[in-house]
């Protein structure tokens, strides 16, 4: 086991000492960061100052009604005033008597929709004074609970926000998977085309070689993951999009880690097996092709996932393995998914996961000492007496 | 002991080696000689466990070779293989730690090693910012590191200059007193000559010559017989057996079957007498009577 873990360190240590390793962490973090900020650029401010000239009613029951949004009060002593600080932008709206609003073009819909709600509240509450009725009574008798919203459906109130995460998911397992796995493919020729695997193999055994070079590559690719998660939720807790994140949120972070890890060592074991049949990089590319395939296919069904979770095609190619280790993640993330539908995946990539890791290990002990031409599949699984062990 | 005994192996229709046997002893350093394509390599992959005989066997004190006897060993392969990108000195203590060693055993090593090999100066360096000199001396340090208990070296001289040829050679005779049975091939005959203790000739996947330097020169000694007599008389040689070849003063006498009392006879008739005796062949000229 310790040359596992030995060979596991030199993974660590050269692959993650490169300038290209800390810089695609630190942007892949810095990008992620800032896709949190996103909806709130776009959603429009969640903070209003609003100017009053003249005593107003309006005023209370506008500062009342605004729970999720902050209102600063300015009063100005007349409309001139008033003007001048809406064209300069100190103010995003002016009342004026309680009977008009001074806005620079239109009022932002969000303030327009509770200015006049409050106007309304005020107005109703003058005018039923008016007609003699105690204002406290007006007010208990007018308060209403809201409507109850119940989906009888699946829950949409988060289907905007859950896409969004769904699709910066299917993106970062995506590169995830794939570059680790070139690199240990790429790792794998090096070391056969160099013969160092000749001074290796009197060593150590195989699979503590293979094993140490997809756990270390692979330590360093999670290592990525968890970085990037982090900051893109620390980014959205500062932003205030968590807020409007979907609940189970950890759950989908649990979820991710737990498919990359079954994905990672599927696609790693394929690409450590498929490296060690050549001696070339240039010939990395080609032999790497079918493998690339599915890694692109398990890509385009993701995106399909993330805006249609609850599709046929979603459902199924969640449970096929190794499709299953990009797409169910995506389809945690982008709605509900059934308990069984979990499990079946689970069980379904456990097994194909080990089942590559068996057959790629013998591939990649028995081609990775034969140098020269291309290796051809067949003569590997064919012949199993290649090397003595 | 190491012993290979009887070794064959095809590439598919290429016989690559036809029944090799030999041995190498503790304390004997051991020259392996032969052609390009000879089957050198292939003998010291088999060797070395890195390829499968098709039959035959390679033994360690009477018991076949193990992964665990082969760890013990110090290995140079043909083709040059270390991490372009990693440093001199973490390169060779990784080595060392896959082989069992502490990373302060490795670490000390190590140091040892560069110091031995005047390698110090570049030990923060990558090993491809390094000449192919100096890459030839990290990989020998590679294979020496953990102390093994036997080396196999595949042409570890070639590419090398004179002054590393003498540093590695003083390393390799350093091991053998230790009582390290050392194999190394070569084509720098004088070079095996010089260093070794026996040599085994393998041409075609055979070996054509395996013993000590002394018993081949000995036994493929008693060939040429060479005669210098000053002031001969002209034609002294005449009616003589064998084949002549003569240069002033010098005769070579070849294929002499038994007439050398005859000849000296002769000479001591002819004038005087300055040298008489068999030439004791050079291992380059064993070497190409042996594969031709």
């Amino acid at each position: 086991m310790s040359g596992l873990w030995l060979v596991a360190r030199r993974e660590i240590a050269t692959r993650g000492r490169t300038k290209a390793f800390v810089i695609g962490l630190v942007i892949s973090a810095l990008l992620v960061g800032a896709l949190a900020f996103l909806p709130k650029l776009f959603a429009g401010p969640d903070s209003y100052t609003v100017g009053f000239v003249g005593p107003s009613t309006l005023q209370p029951a506008l500062t009342g009604a605004a729970k999720d949004v902050e209102i600063t009060v300015k009063p100005f002593a007349d409309e001139a005033a008033a003007r001048k600080a809406v064209l300069d932008g100190d103010v995003d709206a002016v009342v004026v008597d309680d009977r008009r609003v001074f806005a620079d073009g239109e009022v932002d819909r969000e303030l327009g929709l509770l200015l006049e709600g409050a106007h309304q509240t005020a107005q109703a509450g003058r005018q039923l004074a008016a007609a003699g009725l105690d204002a406290a009574k007006v007010a208990e008798a007018m308060r209403v609970a809201p409507l109850e919203q119940v989906s009888v459906g699946a829950d949409t109130r988060y289907a905007g926000a859950r896409t969004g995460i769904a699709t910066l998911l299917v993106m970062l397992l995506f590169f995830q998977l794939l570059q680790p796995s070139m690199y240990v493919a790429m790792g794998v020729v090096e070391e056969k085309g160099s013969r160092i695997v000749e001074i290796l193999l009197t060593s150590i055994r195989p699979w503590q070689l293979l094993g140490g070079k997809i756990v270390g590559l692979g330590a360093l690719a999670l290592l990525n993951l968890v970085v990037v998660i982090v900051a893109g939720l620390g980014a959205a807790a500062i932003s205030g999009f968590a807020s409007d994140m979907p609940p189970g949120i950890g759950g989908v972070v649990v979820s991710t880690l737990f498919w990359f890890v079954l994905g990672y060592a599927f696609f790693a074991t394929l690409a450590a097996a498929l490296g060690s049949l050549v001696s070339r990089q240039e010939e990395v590319s080609s032999v790497l092709t079918p493998m690339m395939m599915l890694i692109m296919a398990a890509y385009f069904v993701s995106y399909f996932a993330a805006v249609e979770p609850g599709s046929p095609v979603a459902r199924i190619l969640s449970m096929i393995p190794p499709f299953s280790s990009m797409v169910m993640p995506v389809r945690t993330a982008a709605g509900e998914v059934p308990l069984w539908e979990m499990g079946v995946a689970a069980a379904l990539m456990i097994i194909a996961t080990a089942a590559v890791l068996v057959v790629g290990a013998r591939i990649y002990e028995r081609a990775v000492l034969r140098t020269g031409a291309r290796v051809k599949l067949s003569e590997v699984v064919r012949d199993g007496s290649a090397v003595a062990r | 002991m190491i012993e290979i005994d009887d070794l064959h192996k095809r590439y598919g229709d290429k016989t690559a080696l036809a029944g090799v046997s030999f041995a190498v002893k503790p304390g004997e350093m051991f020259g392996f000689v032969g052609a390009n394509g000879a089957g050198k390599t292939t003998t010291m992959r088999i060797l070395m466990g890195v390829l499968a005989a098709d039959s035959g066997q390679v033994r360690r004190d009477g018991r076949p070779l193990t992964f665990e006897d082969r760890r013990k060993f110090g290995y140079m392969p043909e083709e040059r293989g270390l991490y372009q990108k990693m440093k001199v000195s973490e390169q060779v203590q990784y080595f060392g730690r896959l082989n069992g060693m502490s990373a302060a055993q490795a670490a000390k090593a190590t140091a040892d090693l560069l110091e031995r090999l005047s390698l110090t100066g570049r030990a923060g360096d990558e090993v491809g910012a390094l000449s192919l000199g100096n890459q030839q001396r990290v990989q020998l340090a590679v294979a020496l590191v953990h102390d093994p208990e036997v080396l196999v070296l595949d042409e570890p001289f070639s590419g090398l200059d004179p002054i590393a040829v003498d540093a590695l050679a003083e390393v390799l005779v350093e091991r053998r007193t230790a009582g390290v049975p050392v194999l190394f091939s070569s084509h720098q005959l004088d070079l095996v000559e010089r260093l070794c203790d026996s040599v085994g000739i393998i041409s075609a996947g055979r070996m054509v010559a395996s013993d000590t330097v002394e018993e081949l020169r000995a036994r493929e000694g008693r060939r040429l017989l060479k005669v210098v007599v000053r002031d001969a008389a002209p034609g002294w040689t005449a009616g003589l057996g064998g084949n002549i070849t003569e240069k002033g003063d010098e005769v070579l006498f070849t294929d002499v079957n038994g007439s050398d009392q005859e000849i000296l006879r002769a000479a001591t008739k002819a004038g005087t007498v300055e040298h008489f005796g068999w030439e004791r062949p050079t291992l380059t000229e064993i070497f190409r009577e042996a594969v031709a």
